[in-house]
């Protein structure tokens, strides 16, 4: 399997995966339903919807899948501005006017209305919500409207309203952040944020806008608006097409702050947010550029390129004729040309990761390409942060950082680079173990490769769950914690987007398992050779399972790096030993634990170039930890070096290994120093014969009488054993050729 | 007080180095004679002094060929003997006093011999290969005799609580190891004892000097105040560059002239002035010489007037070190490249590798950094060291800004070591470690316990040179306990190679009591090495 995979990964993936960074997968979702009059994406239920004159479908696009089949639904026939599902999906909601909205009740069919009450208003628009106030919110001209369903009477009541005027309205059910613009310039705003914990208000605030000419006032529209969900934080991008600049805010609880700019080169621009990683969309220049404003840094990871179509069989059309198959393969091939218009002026962004290309009624999802963005940098280390930061393709981004660790170690880069990489690798480590992200992942390891479907739903209750929780947490943390050092604010955040993304990292493991393409080892060079592949064959056993995080736990780190680039190197391993110690000087600061195969590696490596005075500091400092396997190392290591081997005895005596200990005495002949050490910590379970056999290979009478005396008193019965009688027999022949 | 004085004029200490390869024929034995202390003895006396040193080898040789005798006790003089090269003999005749100060072990002066010997070696190669180089043995002699005499004005300043009367006696004083050195062990390294995360922090300074140097096979040696933090040397070449950089190199070896040690100042200038008058002396002495001998001391003794027949190193001489401003250490000691006014460094050979080396110090406050980088592996000499140098500031300065803070926040000053009740001294003969109570505590003991601690070494020693012939891989446990006059308790105990040493005063008279000392001090500080099984 793993073969096929990175023959095809070779071959089309990564030939052309290097002209792009992120990119969209044939075959898209088809939407295409005869006779249908519009299109709607409905973000908070997720679900892509084409209603004709009397029907709804709709389409689940989590988990993305292109095979989803629509569900339909009967509606009266009407004009349909606006549809949504409530968020349980019983209701449907349609807005019929500015006016009025119709409610569906899915199970029954049955109906009820609702209208604005004057005539001076209008509703600009309306969602579900899951706040614990109301269930629906109505945006009018006028303010807001906040209603509640009540299943029983069947109708809406109105729970509160809020007088504002509004001029039209974001609203994002990712970040439950609703915006409302108001003003000449439309640049004045009222946040609400809906959360699960209640309805709070943002400050009244106002968006940067640069003027042109002195007297031309530039107007804010909606599409120049998006609400940004990364790492849990919520940023509102506003595009300034005079300053060709894309303003930056980011959202506190009782404040919000202009965070820097990113510059522009289109007059259109789209975001999109993948794994949180921004994705700003430069249209009409037909490129992407990525962000990840982890950091302070704005700087953009990688080069502008253009999104790239993957996954396209080229000889379709060919195969379809040999085939000779219906008419549809002819058909699909015809899109096939039409699909390839990358950035038409059909493509619309959706929240926060799907492309829709209206004329066409194709539904794309965006991908990053890991491989790529990591080939274009480098500097390895923040390569690895942002690999480390990856929570949608968690195993990729670990095999990922895998390769790219081995490769920096094998081409002997300088050892500050690598230190500062190992530091990145454990630091992510320490924090995935904090939050308990780590261990989610190993236990999605070790489960029994049948039963995973029936944890899934749990695990979907799970999330949800600790979203809402998440979501609103994340604003007050934020705003409590942002003077204070950035570490709780970090794994506060990390937090909460761990329970985002492990929601919609469902999709990931379809993917895996359809498209052999996304598979690691693009990355390693050839010259890796078998025995990369051999792990990564390894790798790929866990990957049927999914990960939670990209974190490299010290004992994979081991087994993935260090084991095998100890056998790849060649020439002096003191620079491996450099590094080894640069990972435990990470650890050590982190305090991770690391396992003793590591400390054991460093112990043949040193041993291997006959440092063996340097191997004594390691273990009299403990910088290699003492433990059994750390003893028995040394002791092998200590055939060539006798001190090397007493410091190995030393370690089984402190350990404490009793056992271990007395046996080596024994076999160095010192058995009376054993019997001694036997009796002081009453070590049970010695063989008396090795003793009697020592001493009486030492032919020594006064020797063996000791020995067979203190086995007499230490072992209750001795004296009845074969053992005694035979070397009280051999004593006494001993005695009486030396009296002779 | 404390120091056995020998006054050299008065035959109190003689130390000769003598080939029995050379002269073999009747008439030419003063060709014998490599180095001669003191040189103004007449060379009859010296002629006996090695006669009778070499017929005793002979002799002996019959019995022992693989090692001859190693120490013969007269009446009046002690002949401590070691061959610390095939046939190349080092012989000191140490005069047995009626005052008790003189009270010499034999394996400590020996261990003497030994370190003039490895220190030579390190500067100079081996004495047979001088030899080789120029068989008249001249530029042997001319290396011999400064560095010998340089080393034992050094050894001069060396002990540590020196309160002795330096004024009357003027620098014509030799300090020997005595009874009062008893917890001290010659040719093992003192190490700072540090903390796990500080000891990684230290090993990846090490890895990145080591890196920074690219493929060449470079050594570095890191002290901190006096003590050995890290060695990436063989045993041998740690113990001679640790004991050079103690006696040369470390902050307190380059501000010894200076502040708190002012009365060695004294000590020191009266000492240079006996140095000059020494070789003044040996000059005068030189003309007693006949023919190309004479002239070979004259001019060994005179390098610093330019006597270009032999270019004369002498890397033990005093105060000729001192700190650059980019902090590394300079000397003139090694001279000037010919065309260039930049010093040249030092080079070192190392006994392992047989390997010359350039040897680069850099100190950061309390912290000295030597490392050693191949002269082969250096074309274009000065500029390229001095291009070594750079990348070692570029790589490693800010790493070793961290190793001094971290090792200083540990570091538990002069007296860290002190353990209170006791007087100790722990030698760990296969790593070549040595730990002892700090030297102020020391001088509390009295004399008695002191000479009985001596007698108790001594008679270790005798044992553990029985054994080393017994069984030679096998090593004997051993235990001694003895209750002094003063009613100290002296306590020897060996076992695995380490050795434990301890004086306690003012102690209960029950062995049980000094039993249990023993091994409570065993197990907190030697992780129950000494506790009895």
């Amino acid at each position: 399997m793993s073969g096929k995979a990175s023959i095809s990964q070779s071959s089309t993936g990564f030939g052309s995966g290097a002209l792009s960074h992120v990119y969209i997968k044939h075959p898209p979702l088809r939407c295409s339903i005869p006779g249908s009059m519009g299109l709607f994406y409905d973000d908070g239920t997720k679900l892509l919807i084409s209603t004709t004159s009397t029907q709804v479908f709709s389409w689940k696009t989590v988990p993305f899948s292109p095979l989803a089949a629509p569900t339909t639904d009967s509606i009266s026939e009407g004009p349909i501005l606006a549809v949504r599902f409530s968020l349980d999906e019983k209701l449907i909601a349609v807005q019929r006017s500015n006016s009025e909205i119709q409610f569906w009740l899915r199970e029954t069919g049955e109906t009820f209305c609702q209208k604005c009450k004057s005539e001076s208003e209008s509703i600009l628009g309306f969602f579900w919500t899951d706040c614990p106030l109301c269930d629906i919110v109505v945006v009018k001209t006028s303010g807001l409207d906040f209603y509640s369903y009540d299943p029983a009477s069947k109708s809406l009541t109105l729970v509160e309203t809020r007088k504002l005027n509004v001029s039209w309205y974001v609203y994002t059910h990712e970040s439950r952040l609703l915006l409302l613009a108001s003003g000449m310039q439309c640049k004045t705003f009222n946040g609400f944020q809906l959360s699960s914990g209640g309805v709070i208000r943002l400050p009244k605030f106002e968006m940067l806008m640069a003027k042109s000419e002195a007297n031309s006032k530039p107007v804010l529209a909606d599409e120049d608006l998006y609400i940004v969900t990364v790492y849990g934080r919520i940023y509102c991008l506003q595009v300034d097409r005079v300053a060709m600049l894309l303003h930056c805010y980011r959202f506190y609880r009782d404040a919000v702050v202009q965070q820097g700019s990113l510059p522009i080169y289109s007059s259109k621009v789209a975001i999109s947010v993948v794994d949180n990683v921004l994705l700003v969309h430069q249209v009409d220049a037909k490129v992407v550029i990525l962000y990840d404003i982890f950091a302070d840094s704005r700087a953009p990871i990688s080069a502008p390129l253009p999104v790239l179509l993957r996954g396209l069989p080229r000889s379709n059309s060919s195969t379809s004729r040999s085939n000779g198959r219906e008419s549809e393969n002819s058909e699909t091939s015809n899109a096939n040309y039409h699909e390839t218009i990358i950035y038409g002026d059909d493509w619309n962004f959706l929240v926060p990761d799907l492309v829709c290309d209206v004329a066409n009624k194709l539904l794309w999802k965006i991908h990053l390409d890991l491989e790529a963005i990591s080939a274009s940098s480098s500097e390895v280390p923040s390569v690895l942060e942002f690999l480390q930061r990856r929570k949608l393709e968690a195993n990729k981004a670990k095999q990922l950082c895998l390769a790219i660790t081995r490769t920096v170690i094998l081409e002997r880069r300088p050892v500050n680079m690598v230190g500062r990489a190992m530091d990145v690798i454990v630091t992510s480590y320490s924090l995935s173990i904090k939050t308990g992200s780590y261990f989610k992942g190993t236990k999605a390891e070790r489960r029994p490769t049948g039963v995973p479907n029936v944890n899934n739903p749990e695990a979907g209750t799970d999330v949800s769950v600790s979203q809402t929780d998440g979501r609103g947490k994340s604003i007050k943390f934020e705003s409590n914690s942002r003077h204070n050092s950035g570490l709780i604010n970090r794994s506060s955040t990390y937090s909460a987007s761990d329970s985002e993304d492990t929601g919609s990292s469902e999709p990931l493991k379809t993917n895996l398992d359809d498209t052999p393409e996304t598979q690691p080892s693009s990355l390693q060079p050839q010259t890796l050779g078998p025995v990369n592949n051999l792990v990564n064959h390894d790798v790929l056993e866990q990957q049927e399972t999914q990960l939670a995080t990209p974190a490299i736990s010290p004992d994979e780190m081991y087994k993935f790096v260090f084991a095998p680039v100890d056998e790849e190197m060649v020439g002096e391993p003191s620079y491996l030993v450099a590094i080894i110690l640069e990972f435990l000087r990470s650890a050590n600061v982190e305090k991770v634990k690391v396992h003793p195969n590591i400390y054991v590696l460093t112990i043949q490596l040193l041993a291997r170039s006959e440092r063996y005075a340097e191997l004594g500091l390691f273990i009299i400092n403990k910088i290699l930890e003492p433990s059994k396997e750390v003893a028995f190392q040394l002791l092998e290591s200590g055939r060539q070096n006798p001190q090397t081997r007493k410091l190995g005895l030393d370690m089984l005596r402190q350990h404490p290994l009793h056992n271990d200990y007395v046996l080596l005495l024994v076999q160095d002949g010192y058995y009376l120093e054993a019997l001694r050490y036997v009796r002081k910590h009453k070590v049970t379970g010695v063989r008396p014969s090795l003793f009697l056999e020592a001493a009486f290979s030492s032919n020594d009478p006064q020797h063996l009488a000791a020995v067979l005396r203190f086995f007499s008193d230490f072992i209750p019965g001795f004296r009845n054993t074969t053992d005694f009688c035979a070397y009280y027999r051999v004593l006494s022949e001993m005695n009486g050729t030396v009296n002779a | 007080m404390g120091l056995a004085s020998v006054n050299p004029s008065s035959e109190g200490l003689q130390l000769c180095i003598f080939d029995l390869r050379r002269g073999q024929h009747e008439g030419q034995e003063l060709d014998k004679i490599l180095f001669f202390y003191p040189a103004d003895l007449p060379f009859s006396t010296q002629l006996s002094v090695t006669g009778l040193s070499e017929g005793l080898i002979t002799f002996t040789r019959i019995f022992s060929p693989e090692a001859a005798c190693e120490v013969i006790e007269a009446e009046r003089h002690s002949h401590v003997f070691y061959e610390p090269e095939p046939d190349i003999w080092m012989v000191m005749v140490v005069e047995k006093s009626k005052e008790a100060e003189a009270i010499w072990r034999t394996d400590a002066l020996r261990e003497v011999l030994k370190e003039v010997h490895s220190l030579f070696m390190m500067f100079h190669g081996s004495i047979r290969a001088l030899l080789d180089k120029e068989p008249g043995g001249g530029l042997t002699r001319s290396h011999l005799y400064p560095f010998v005499m340089d080393y034992l004005r050094a050894f001069r300043k060396r002990s540590p609580w020196d309160k002795c009367c330096w004024d009357i006696f003027s620098g014509k004083k030799l300090q020997l190891p005595s009874f009062h050195d008893c917890l001290n062990e010659r040719r093992t390294v003192q190490m700072l004892t540090v903390g796990r995360e500080a000891a990684i922090e230290v090993q990846t300074l090490v890895r990145t000097l080591e890196s920074s140097a690219g493929n060449t096979h470079c050594f570095s040696l890191i002290l901190f105040q006096d003590l050995l933090v890290s060695s990436t040397l063989p045993p041998e070449d740690t113990i001679n560059l640790f004991t050079y950089a103690v006696l040369r190199l470390t902050p307190r070896a380059l501000s010894s002239g200076v502040s708190s040690w002012s009365y060695l100042r004294k000590g020191y200038s009266s000492s240079q002035v006996a140095g000059g008058s020494t070789f003044a002396h040996s000059g005068s002495v030189a003309e007693q010489f006949s023919g190309s001998v004479a002239e070979q001391f004259s001019g060994s003794c005179d390098t610093s007037s330019g006597d270009d027949r032999y270019r004369v190193v002498r890397p033990l001489q005093n105060d000729r070190w001192s700190k650059g401003k980019d902090g590394f250490l300079i000397t003139d000691i090694w001279g000037t490249e010919v065309g260039d006014l930049d010093l040249a460094t030092p080079t070192v050979w190392l006994k392992h590798t047989e390997a010359r080396m350039y040897l680069c110090a850099y100190q950061y406050k309390s912290l000295t950094v030597i490392f050693l980088i191949p002269v082969n592996s250096i074309l274009n000499g000065e500029q390229g060291v001095s291009m070594e140098k750079q990348k070692f500031l570029e790589n490693a300065s800010l790493k070793i800004l961290k190793v001094e803070e971290k090792l200083s926040k540990g570091w538990g000053g002069e007296n860290a070591y002190h353990v209170s009740g006791y007087r100790y001294l722990l030698v760990d003969s296969n790593r070549a470690i040595s730990r002892a109570s700090p030297a102020g505590k020391v001088t509390t003991l009295t004399k008695e316990s002191l000479l009985a601690l001596h007698m108790l070494r001594d008679e270790v020693d005798l044992e553990k040179g029985k054994n080393k012939w017994d069984h030679k891989a096998h090593d004997k446990d051993l235990e001694m306990c003895i209750r002094a006059k003063n009613n100290a308790w002296v306590i020897a105990r060996i076992t695995g190679g380490k050795e434990l040493y301890m004086v306690l005063e003012k102690a209960n008279e029950k062995l049980l009591y000094a039993s249990d000392a023993v091994e409570k001090f065993s197990d907190r500080y030697c992780n129950g090495a000494f506790s009895l099984d």
